[in-house]
């Protein structure tokens, strides 16, 4: 910039020339649009109507106008905020001790760089490998992994159960538990590391999934067999929606210990891994089999 | 808002790569050694005039002709009268071009009149060169290189600001062009060191707010 111009600007902040508001322009009065009522309307069709209650997904929301009814906008910006909230949400400290679990830590140093970082959650830091060498049991068939994952709110809130009920149905098949840990600022792939360092057949990581609409609580459960680092998405079966609207823990830690227990079988897993013959013992996961009215949890109630 | 930047407008730029001998006598260039004419109309002729001597600063070129057209650009020849004629002169025509540009340059960022007023109807030039070409320098009879305060406004705020100026900065006056000048402003260019100049000009450029603020002073109904 010229330096002619600046002293000029300078003198003009000086004389006070940028402070002033321009005058109130005057506004022309603006007559009331057409008072026009848009009934909500709700989706004639028998059949869209009850195939929505087979979905927590927006179907048969009616509209108003050309646009949503306020308590569709509303459940929707709700419901966004718990994913919002689950996401920002962190595991404490002591979890860990609390419930008599062995705390681990990946190198991710706080929640804003877990966010940013994949790469980092996915390794563990020296303290917590060194934590891990010493005080978990080597050479299991099955190394379960509690971890915040996503959603610390669901790990808090189902992980225990769920790692009891896939605990109990390992053992009742004749498996071999490693000690149960518990890891913080966890991706996935952080099951590869652990599962290496203990030598377990299976890495079984069990954590907050990335929160949906509506949905701040569901857990995720990742198994992969021979576990190390470098294996890809394509070596590990996976479970989603467990929480109490989905697949519950109970029966979801059913299903995991029939999955280990397939792969330690076959010596494999991913895609690789044959689960036709798992078919009538997974349920309905399994078949093509009714699917039950979902309750969609209402954060906003609107008027009849 | 007021001392916003009112930017000139390069109106016309045209090249004689070959001019004739007797048209580069009759505009002022010496036939001997200048073979090529750069021509540029503007409407605002001091910013130009700034501009031409930056020219001779970036190429070697002579301001051999700057004219200020009567009345100013509201009441010009034609849509590319403007205010100003300029014409630089060069032994090449590449010189003309390297010319022309550093004069682009310096009017679409440097040298241009600012608003003193709201309404954009006083228009002042309080504008400092650090560092003076060849052409200014020679029609001030200062040496290349020193500083100067070009200063212009309509009569009335000029006088007083000239005064201001004067009075509150460590400058000495060149030349006055008292009103009416071609355009009937009025201009003064001071000289002193750089930061007198550049004091100066703000004392000029603040008065002259003040009078178009208050046209009628403390005297008469202020």
């Amino acid at each position: 910039m010229s330096r002619t111009r600046q002293l000029i600007d300078a003198l003009r902040e000086e004389l006070g020339g940028a402070a002033p508001m321009p005058p109130v322009v005057p506004l022309a009065r603006v007559p009331a649009p057409p008072a026009r009522v848009f009934p909500r309307r709700h989706e004639g069709s028998r059949y869209a109507r009850e195939s929505a209650e087979h979905t927590t997904a927006l179907l048969g929301i009616g509209h108003v106008g050309t646009r949503y009814a306020t308590d569709v906008v509303l459940q929707f910006q709700a419901e966004l905020a718990v994913a919002h909230a689950a996401v920002a949400t962190e595991l404490p400290d002591d979890w860990a001790e609390q419930n008599g679990l062995l705390g681990l830590h990946s190198r991710v140093r706080d929640h804003r760089e877990f966010l940013l970082r994949p790469d980092l959650g996915r390794r563990l830091d020296a303290a917590s490998l060194e934590r891990l060498k010493a005080g978990a049991r080597h050479g299991v068939d099955v190394q379960p992994i509690l971890a915040d994952g996503l959603s610390a709110v669901a790990c808090m809130q189902s992980g225990i159960a769920l790692l009891e009920a896939f605990t109990q149905a390992c053992l009742a098949r004749g498996l071999s538990v490693g000690t149960p840990v518990v890891a913080r600022y966890a991706r996935v792939w952080l099951e590869d590391e652990i599962g290496a360092t203990v030598g377990a057949k299976v890495a079984a990581i069990l954590l907050g999934e990335r929160p949906g609409l509506g949905t701040g609580d569901g857990l995720s459960a990742y198994l992969v067999h021979a576990p190390r680092i470098g294996n890809t998405d394509g070596d590990r079966n996976m479970m989603s929606n467990i929480h109490a609207r989905g697949t519950p823990p109970e029966l979801a830690g059913e299903r995991l210990a029939l999955l280990a227990r397939a792969m330690i079988d076959q010596k494999k897993s991913g895609v690789e891994l044959d689960l036709s013959q798992l078919a009538h013992e997974l349920g309905d996961a399994a078949r093509r089999t009714h699917r039950a009215p979902q309750v969609r949890v209402r954060l906003v109630e609107a008027e009849p | 808002m007021i001392l916003q930047p009112l930017p000139p407008r390069i109106l016309s730029v045209r090249r004689i790569p070959n001019a004739d001998p007797a048209l580069l006598a009759a505009y002022g260039a010496d036939p001997k050694r200048h073979r090529s004419l750069g021509l540029v109309t503007v409407d605002q002729d001091d910013p130009t005039y700034v501009a031409l001597d930056e020219a001779t600063k970036h190429a070697n070129v002579d301001v051999v002709f700057a004219k200020s057209f009567y009345a100013g650009a509201r009441h010009a020849s034609g849509p590319l009268a403007g205010e100003i004629l300029g014409v630089l002169a060069a032994a090449d025509p590449e010189e003309i071009d390297e010319g022309i540009r550093a004069l682009v340059r310096c009017l679409e960022s440097d040298a241009c009149f600012y608003a003193a007023d709201e309404s954009k109807q006083t228009a002042v030039f309080p504008h400092v060169i650090a560092s003076l070409g060849h052409y200014l320098s020679a029609q001030a009879g200062l040496s290349p290189g020193e500083a100067m305060a070009y200063l212009v406004a309509p009569p009335m705020e000029a006088t007083v600001g000239f005064d201001m100026a004067l009075k509150t900065a460590n400058v000495r006056s060149i030349k006055f062009f008292p009103p009416p000048t071609e355009t009937n402003f009025a201009a003064a260019w001071l000289t002193g060191p750089l930061e007198s100049c550049e004091a100066a000009a703000l004392s000029f450029c603040e008065a002259v707010v003040r009078v178009a603020a208050n046209p009628k002073g403390e005297v008469w109904g202020g």
